[in-house]
């Protein structure tokens, strides 16, 4: 008996998640297209995205600080493999930029799309600016993608 | 603390697709042959530790289901998850429970079936507010890394490409390793397809189905059971900041892995890796991190990656030979590649690692790696 | 502030040896298929690779009776009768469904398997375990 057998199964799951006050009040901003960050009184870090604590120092964030809507790409990729995506199991298909941001009056990098997907248009240093979506909901895809300043 | 050994170990044949087994069936495979190894019965394990990924499968509590396979009926069974980290760390709890007079003989096994699931989809199944919008697997966060490495410290993709034909050179002479391609160049490396710039097809790890096991045992019980035990001298695990976008530069820095390995290099008088290490089985996911970590670990200067792997150094013949299985680039199935890596440093000291053997091994480095998030480093030699 | 997302990914579990056997059986046969330990003298519903008990490998495929007991039973509203059920010619007893209600069942009654029409190679080709008419338990 060398027949394989093998079962398919679909997982479906729904999940519900509390964000925290940190993140309640920089999706807020996303609304306004205001993006915060919150500064370590410790090491004086302004982590982007927020959290609520410095993972260097262990101590509370609690001090929000501006951040501009533009900055410097500090690393690219452009991902040509399809992806199923985490939020909804749908595939994304390549190719798409993605990028790390420092955005000026932050000291972490954020890590998001480009909309620049050839390669020999993209480089560590160039400065890049934050699209936004029409229709803002206070979410991450508020901001689109990161463009390539001219 | 007292010391402790790895007095066997046991892989299955990894592959694409084990269509041919169900996930406690591939397990037993490991644990049958690692037992085989040691040359002990099921009933001379005191413990099992087991590490898996859980969400690559899409099932909750593996132990549940595969915990037979491992013989770990009426024994006690712990679970380690640290990522890509899960194996190296399982190896550690394990050597911690021999170490500290807890259990005499410990069976560690860690296993992944990626045919099973969707491994990108599970990494990506993180924080949901902000993370889980953005992320693009393993792929692209090593990708995003890569692109500072190369523009920091001037490595190519042909130095890249070297590696990638290292591995599967040596795989070749693994009978366990998924891929292998003893006469791979550095033109199919460079003209294999782009997975996500500037990443092409051979420069990545595989998603493969297997599992590794090994034994470790009590200083008294390795020298009953064993004439050449693979003494575990140090162990050390970091973790960090888990945020992609925290730590600068990490695959250049990435210091959870360069404190680990000073960890272990301080307990055990090494101040010359290159040097005082006979063999080395690192976690190297992608051709670039195997040279970014060479500087890490200390094997040559910053900016000496590309000269060191120019140089043949790493290769079999070398003066430090990394990977002699082949690697993660050529067998990975998560849960179990970082026991792949200790079992393959132990098998070097054993003088059991075959074709593949590095003659005179005395004093191995293994080295595991999830998301940057944790690194573990582990110190083997021939004597306690 | 919350986030609710809800997800779907496909997964596909090889059964291996001898969870493949023993679907195939079903599929084929409408058969239950057991292992038999003879190192603990005892048989196991349904087949597996390795005695749970000593760990042992060596097993024999022994072919198990449509009918069975009932060993112990829920009625969870909205989703239906569970139960465990010891089939004929086992030592230990499965999980599965309870096809009826639940005035019809007593813990040891006599229950006979009920098989899906249409057979896949899934344990859903066992759709239940009904009552025994044909039994005075």
């Amino acid at each position: 008996m060398n027949e394989r057998i093998s079962v398919d199964v679909e997982m479906r799951q729904s999940w519900r998640y509390a964000s925290g006050a940190a993140m309640e009040r920089f999706c807020e901003g996303l609304r306004n297209k205001r993006i915060e960050a919150l500064r370590c009184e410790g090491c004086g870090r302004r982590y982007l995205p927020p959290r609520p604590f410095c993972g260097n120092c262990h101590l509370h964030l609690s001090h929000w600080v501006p951040v501009a809507q533009e900055g410097v790409l500090e690393a690219w990729t452009v991902v040509c493999l399809p992806f199923l995506d985490g939020r909804t199991g749908t595939v994304r298909n390549g190719p798409y930029g993605m990028g790390l941001v420092r955005l000026d009056g932050a000291d972490t990098t954020l890590n998001h799309y480009l909309a620049e997907t050839d390669p020999s248009r993209l480089a560590v240093g160039l400065r890049v600016r934050a699209a936004w979506r029409d229709d803002l909901r206070g979410a991450i895809d508020d901001i689109l993608h990161f463009e390539v300043m001219q | 603390m007292r010391p402790a050994a790895i007095i066997g170990t046991g892989q299955t044949d990894h592959g694409r697709c084990r269509d041919d087994v169900s996930q406690p069936e591939l397990i037993r495979e490991a644990a049958n042959r690692a037992l085989a190894d040691a040359d002990i019965s099921p009933a001379d394990v005191d413990a099992v530790v087991l590490a898996n990924m859980e969400m690559f499968e899409g099932r909750a509590l593996p132990e549940l289901w595969v915990g037979e396979g491992a013989f770990a009926n009426r024994k006690p069974c712990l679970k380690v998850a640290t990522g890509g980290t899960s194996g190296t760390s399982s190896c550690i709890a394990g050597f911690h429970q021999a170490a500290s007079g807890l259990f005499d003989v410990v069976l560690v096994i860690g296993f992944e079936k990626h045919s099973e699931g969707h491994t990108q989809t599970g990494m990506a199944l993180t924080d949901p507010f902000w993370d889980r919008g953005v992320a693009s697997g393993a792929l692209g966060n090593f990708a995003l890394s890569i692109s500072q490495y190369m523009a920091e410290r001037g490595v190519t993709r042909e130095q890249a490409a070297r590696v990638a034909v290292k591995s599967r050179r040596n795989a070749a002479m693994n009978p366990h390793a998924h891929l292998k391609d003893a006469n791979a160049t550095i033109e199919d490396v460079m003209s294999s397809r782009v997975l996500a710039h500037p990443v092409r097809l051979m420069d990545m790890c595989p998603q493969s189905d297997g599992a590794a096991a090994i034994v470790i045992a009590s200083a008294e019980h390795a020298a009953k059971l064993c004439s050449r035990p693979a003494w575990i001298k140090a162990a050390a695990t970091r973790h960090e900041q888990p945020y992609i976008g925290d730590i600068d530069r990490r695959l250049l820095t990435m210091r959870t892995l360069r404190d680990a390995a000073q960890s272990v290099y301080a307990r055990t008088g090494i101040r010359e890796p290159l040097k005082q290490l006979d063999v080395a089985e690192i976690y190297e996911p992608v051709t670039y991190a195997e040279l970014a970590w060479y500087e890490v670990l200390g094997f040559c200067a910053e900016g000496e990656a590309g000269r060191l792997i120019e140089d043949g150094i790493t290769e079999m013949g070398g003066e430090l030979p990394v990977n002699p299985s082949g690697g993660v680039l050529c067998a990975n199935p998560v849960g179990a590649t970082g026991v792949i890596r200790v079992a393959e440093a132990a098998a070097q000291i054993l003088r059991r690692a075959g074709a593949h053997q590095i003659d005179g091994a005395r004093t191995a480095l293994a080295t595991g790696y999830g998301v940057y998030a944790w690194a573990d480093a582990l110190i083997l030699g021939s004597t306690p | 502030m919350m986030r609710e997302e809800s997800i779907r990914i496909p997964f596909r579990f090889a059964a291996g040896r001898a969870g493949s056997r023993m679907l195939a059986a079903l599929r084929d046969d409408k058969q239950i298929l057991g292992s038999h330990c003879p190192v603990c003298v005892r048989t196991l519903a349904p087949a597996r690779p390795f005695c749970p008990e000593c760990g042992g490998e060596n097993l024999k495929t022994v072919e198990l009776g449509s009918g069975a007991v009932l060993v112990s039973w829920t009625d969870m509203p909205g989703r239906g009768l569970f139960a465990l059920v010891r089939p004929d010619g086992a030592d230990t007893a499965m999980i599965h469904k309870l096809l009826g209600q639940s005035g019809d069942f007593h813990i040891g009654a006599r229950l006979r398997a009920v098989f899906a029409a249409e057979r896949r190679g899934h344990i859903a080709d066992l759709q239940g375990f009904e009552p025994d008419p044909g039994s005075a338990a």
